[in-house]
């Protein structure tokens, strides 16, 4: 592990890590373009120099492509690299355009990061003389490209070529007519092509979602992690609610990857990157509804007690195997212990499950994405929500059995069934089933057939945990409230709990989370209050092995 | 052509006919000194190379045979790139040894491939070297036929394939790492140092000797004269002869192969014939266009080793020499050269690619009369704001001469600043 001294303050950093990462370390950012942690070095921005000593030699070399070596002293602050960056700077504005006070990436841009830092220079270009190039052009369905704003550092390119693996965009022509477009003939419309707007360092790749929507600098961030698939990748939600008159529907402005070694790295789909508009989607339910004679308006309470009532009098009458529950892997670690204990532990229901085979399934690759579009499959599988017993029956069954007529109350989350079912199969279930509450986000089929409906909050209305694919539990961090009357889902089965005489652990969510880790085996020792940001293995479960970062030759020893 | 009054060690069949023809030149020894090479064992040849003080004739000097040594051991396959690019203005020296030798530059790939142990020699030619390309490519064929490339070459066990590719039309591929770019199949982008050398990371990452054609030409006649004679060609640094490609304000511009270190004044004036229309002498620009620009004065006892150059605050570069009289502007010979190398800036890095340009806008816009005072000042600090920056040398080729025109010359540019 080499030793070294960056601006005078000592680090130590494993063999082969380069400059930029040491500095990283310390705090200190080298300025950089072109170099990024998950793709090859090229070195072309020049902007990362910085002056190095080593064994009584001085030169300057470029941050990203020079291996931090033991007894080094690296300076990023002298007069000489605050001239040079201030030089290249320059080139690098010569014919940049004057489009900070429309350009998206203002506030947030690298160019006018780095101005301030080395820049400051007057101008020594007339305005006749800027060159001109593409702008407002499409390379994809849904990233647009200003030329003149680019700054040529390729890392929308090799994103392409080393990571989604597909040649997309390239640098064509030379010298100073050089220009980033689509490789001809093909779009940027790769399932990772959101993520080029994330690496460019300025506004130059701009995201069709997200343009013009808001200055940056007035979005709040919070940190969280996607429920689009059983990967889990970790996100920043950017989100603002202030300014509503802009747009009152709409309180997710973007999403961005939030870099999780194990999990997702620096990327996520475009499937997760969008997938935030169900969240604020017109198709949101926001009350409870109910086809019960005699009331004009349904609250969350009367439907409550109704279902309470259902279930107590199918108990008395035909027993446990009268209530069927089909529950979610799209539910939260929480929202399924609960249920868990309620209908399980408590109630003795032996037909509960998570899995329907008619449920719809995404794309997998071998990047990130994930076939089972559910974020907490692993979750409910340690829980224990499954058929259990001699008696237990598996979803489609539970399906089967309750169209024949088996069961007087059936609950389901989330799936909607009647995307599985024949038109005459959805009437006989209505008939069938004395009493179907359903817990729901959206308007679906369910809202129509189900007796009472209870709105449930989404993922960025909540805290919450979710067990992915590989074993880690990750938690999400609460924006903002649930809009309109939707609640927790396991609030639901608290509240339902009391009302059929079984007080159920905790009135929080950490409070719940913690009495997974006392029940679980996998969960022990696991605490609300121990989670670290990037998630956490359940217990006995090992980290799975790092990709390793392609690189187009190993970082040369100093 | 070369003068009487030269030295004749490499270019000595140039002018006898069909010599670029197998047979013709079989009956003149052609690779006859690869049979001797392949007697020696590979180490032995690069020994009596580095002993030759033979130096690279693409631009840097480098000294050949260490070159060679840099090879790592174990690491296979290997191969050999003869940088046969030639596109820096005024070089014009290789492109007769592809049309009138070219067996001696395959013999000599060849050797130097034995050395190294090399399975494959790529031949990369300048694009817009369409006779040749073709030559060359006649020329590889025939050896192929009589058994001097191929597998198992001359019974020795030993085989090397020779292939030729061309490029397409940039400077920029001359770089030895843009060669090798380009001839991967990609654009010519040179490549990011450290590693520094071909020799131990190159085509395909493997371990590749990339030489300029004239420097390889002259292997056959180092094994044929021995170490010792070859040096006595040239100074104690750099031993052999050169050719010279000499252009500009002379009488009898062309490629002179002289001894290195000859006197400058030796090949303006005894070459070529000296000064056209008795002009008098103002500038010479040594190394090609790369070069800073020498005054008269600086001129006057120059000797043409690398060494020499350098000390008078030049390069030999590749030996081309660009005579300047009188009559020629500065600020003119400014704009065409700064032209020149924004044209050719492979983009790929940012002082150059933005700077090349920037550099020719003040240098025409002083040329036609519309210079500002502070122009002058803002060409020298964008020049140094290039230099050294780069991820090639193209930055400093730019560089180097764009701050020497303006040190020597700056009263041409003052006179032509209006306000
Ligand atoms: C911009 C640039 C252009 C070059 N062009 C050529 C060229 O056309 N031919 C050549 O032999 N070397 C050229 N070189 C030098 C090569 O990079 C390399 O040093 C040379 O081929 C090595 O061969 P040598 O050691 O035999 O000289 C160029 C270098 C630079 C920086
Ligand atoms: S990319 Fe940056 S510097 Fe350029 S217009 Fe946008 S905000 Fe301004
Ligand atoms: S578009 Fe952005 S990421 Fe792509 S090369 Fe230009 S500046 Fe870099
Ligand atoms: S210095 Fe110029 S030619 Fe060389 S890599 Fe950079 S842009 Fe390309």
């Amino acid at each position: 592990m080499p030793h070294l001294e960056i601006n005078g303050k000592p680090v130590e950093v494993p063999a082969g890590t380069n400059l930029i990462e040491a500095a990283r370390r310390l705090n200190i950012e080298i300025p950089h373009y072109c170099y990024h942690p998950g793709l090859a070095v090229v070195g072309s921005c020049r902007m990362c120099q910085v002056e190095v000593e080593l064994n009584g030699r001085k030169s300057i070399v470029v941050g990203c492509n020079t291996a931090a070596a033991d007894g080094m002293k690296v300076f990023n602050n002298t007069e000489a690299i605050h001239r040079i960056r201030s030089g290249v700077l320059e080139f690098y504005l010569q014919h940049h355009p004057l489009d900070c006070p429309i350009c998206d990436d203002a506030g947030e841009c690298d160019l006018q990061n780095y101005y301030l830092l080395h820049g400051l220079h007057d101008s020594r270009v007339e305005l006749t003389e800027k060159h001109h190039k593409h702008k407002v052009h499409d390379v994809g369905p849904t990233v647009v490209l200003d030329s003149e704003r680019c700054v040529l550092c390729s890392r929308c390119a090799r994103f392409c070529r080393e990571i989604a693996g597909v040649d997309e965009l390239g640098i064509f022509e030379h010298g100073g007519d050089s220009e980033l477009l689509n490789v001809p003939g093909r779009l940027l419309e790769n399932d990772y092509a959101g993520n080029v707007v994330d690496l460019c360092p300025v506004g130059a790749l701009t995201d069709k979602d997200f343009r013009f929507r808001r200055r940056v600098w007035y979005l709040k961030r919070t940190p969280s992690v996607c429920t689009g698939c059983s990967r889990g990748c970790n996100i920043y939600v950017d989100w603002e609610t202030s300014r509503s008159y802009k747009n009152p529907q709409r309180r997710i402005q973007r999403l961005k990857p939030r870099y999780n070694r194990g999990v997702n790295e620096w990327w996520i789909c475009d499937r997760g990157r969008y997938g935030y508009h169900a969240v604020d989607a017109e198709n949101r339910l926001t009350a409870p509804r109910t086809k019960s004679d005699g009331e004009s308006e349904a609250t969350v309470d009367g439907v409550l007690d109704r279902a309470a009532e259902k279930i107590k009098a199918a108990l008395a009458k035909h027993g446990p195997k009268s209530v069927a529950v089909i529950a979610s892997s799209s539910s939260s670690n929480e929202d399924l212990f609960l249920l868990k204990r309620l209908f399980a532990d408590e109630l003795k229901v032996h037909s509960l499950d998570v899995t329907l085979s008619g449920e719809p399934k995404g794309k997998e690759d071998e990047i990130l994405m994930k076939a089972d579009v559910s974020p907490n499959r692993r979750g409910a599988v340690e829980i224990g929500v499954q058929p259990w017993g001699g008696g237990g029956v598996a979803g489609d069954d539970i399906v089967a059995s309750a169209l024949d007529g088996d069961y007087e109350v059936l609950i389901v989350v989330h799936h909607d069934l009647t995307r599985m079912l024949s038109q005459k199969e959805r009437n006989r279930l209505g008939q069938n089933c004395d009493y179907i509450l359903y817990l729901g986000t959206h308007e679906n089929g369910m809202c129509h057939l189900a007796d009472d409906v209870i709105p449930i909050a989404m993922w960025a209305e909540r805290d919450a945990t979710y067990t992915n694919f590989q074993g880690r539990v990750q938690r999400t961090w609460r924006p903002f409230e649930p809009r309109g009357e939707a609640l927790c889902e396991w609030r639901v089965w608290q509240e339902l709990g009391k009302r059929l005489g079984h007080s159920l652990p905790a009135e929080s969510v950490a409070g719940v989370f913690d009495s997974i880790g006392t029940v679980v085996a996998s969960f022990k020792g696991l605490t609300w209050e121990g989670l670290p940001a990037n998630g956490i293995m359940l217990t006995g479960v090992s980290e799975p092995a790092y990709r390793k970062v392609q690189s187009s030759h190993p970082l040369p020893a100093y | 052509m070369t003068s009487s009054n030269g030295t004749r060690l490499l270019s000595r069949n140039f002018a006898l006919p069909g010599q670029a023809n197998l047979d013709t030149a079989l009956k003149r020894g052609a690779y006859e000194m690869l049979k001797r090479a392949l007697k020696m064992k590979p180490e032995e040849v690069t020994t009596v190379v580095k002993a030759s003080g033979l130096r690279g004739h693409g631009g840097a000097g480098f000294s050949a045979g260490m070159k060679w040594g840099f090879v790592p051991k174990d690491v296979f396959p290997r191969y050999v790139c003869v940088n046969a690019d030639e596109s820096e203005p005024g070089t014009c020296k290789d492109r007769l040894i592809l049309e009138y030798d070219p067996h001696l530059l395959i013999e000599g790939a060849l050797i130097c491939a034995w050395a190294v142990q090399a399975e494959r020699i790529y031949i990369y030619v300048r694009g817009e070297y369409f006779y040749p390309t073709r030559i060359v490519q006649r020329a590889i064929d025939e050896a192929r036929a009589k058994g001097f490339v191929g597998e198992n070459i001359l019974g020795s066990g030993w085989s090397c394939h020779v292939h030729l590719g061309t490029g397409a039309g940039q400077y920029i591929c001359g770089e030895e790492t843009g060669l090798i770019e380009s001839l991967e199949g990609k654009k010519g982008w040179p490549r990011l140092k450290p590693p520094f050398y071909p020799a131990a990371v190159g085509l395909w990452g493997k371990p590749t000797i990339v030489n300029n054609v004239e420097t390889l030409a002259f292997v056959p006649r180092i094994i044929e004269i021995g170490a010792e004679k070859f040096l006595s060609y040239g100074t104690p640094k750099a031993g052999g002869p050169t050719l010279f490609s000499l252009s500009g304000s002379v009488n009898r511009p062309g490629v002179y192969e002289l001894p290195t270190g000859v006197p400058l004044k030796t090949l303006i004036y005894d070459c070529g014939g000296g000064i056209k229309d008795g002009r008098r002498l103002k500038a010479v620009i040594p190394g090609g266009s790369s070069s800073h620009i020498l005054t008269a004065e600086e001129c006057e006892n120059l000797k043409m080793d690398f060494e020499s150059v350098v000390a008078a605050g030049s390069m030999l570069g590749s030996a081309a020499v660009m005579v300047i009289d009188e009559t020629v502007s500065i600020p003119r010979l400014m704009v065409w050269m700064t032209r020149f190398y924004a044209h050719e800036s492979c983009g790929q890095c940012t002082p150059c690619r933005e700077g090349t340009g920037w550099l020719l806008r003040l240098a025409t816009r002083i040329l036609e009369g519309r210079g500002r005072r502070r122009d002058l000042d803002d060409l020298y600090e964008l020049a140094e704001n290039i230099d050294g920056k780069t991820i090639c040398a193209l930055g400093q080729a730019v560089a180097w001469p764009t701050k020497s025109y303006i040190t020597k010359f700056r009263h041409e540019f003052e006179a032509l600043i209006q306000e």
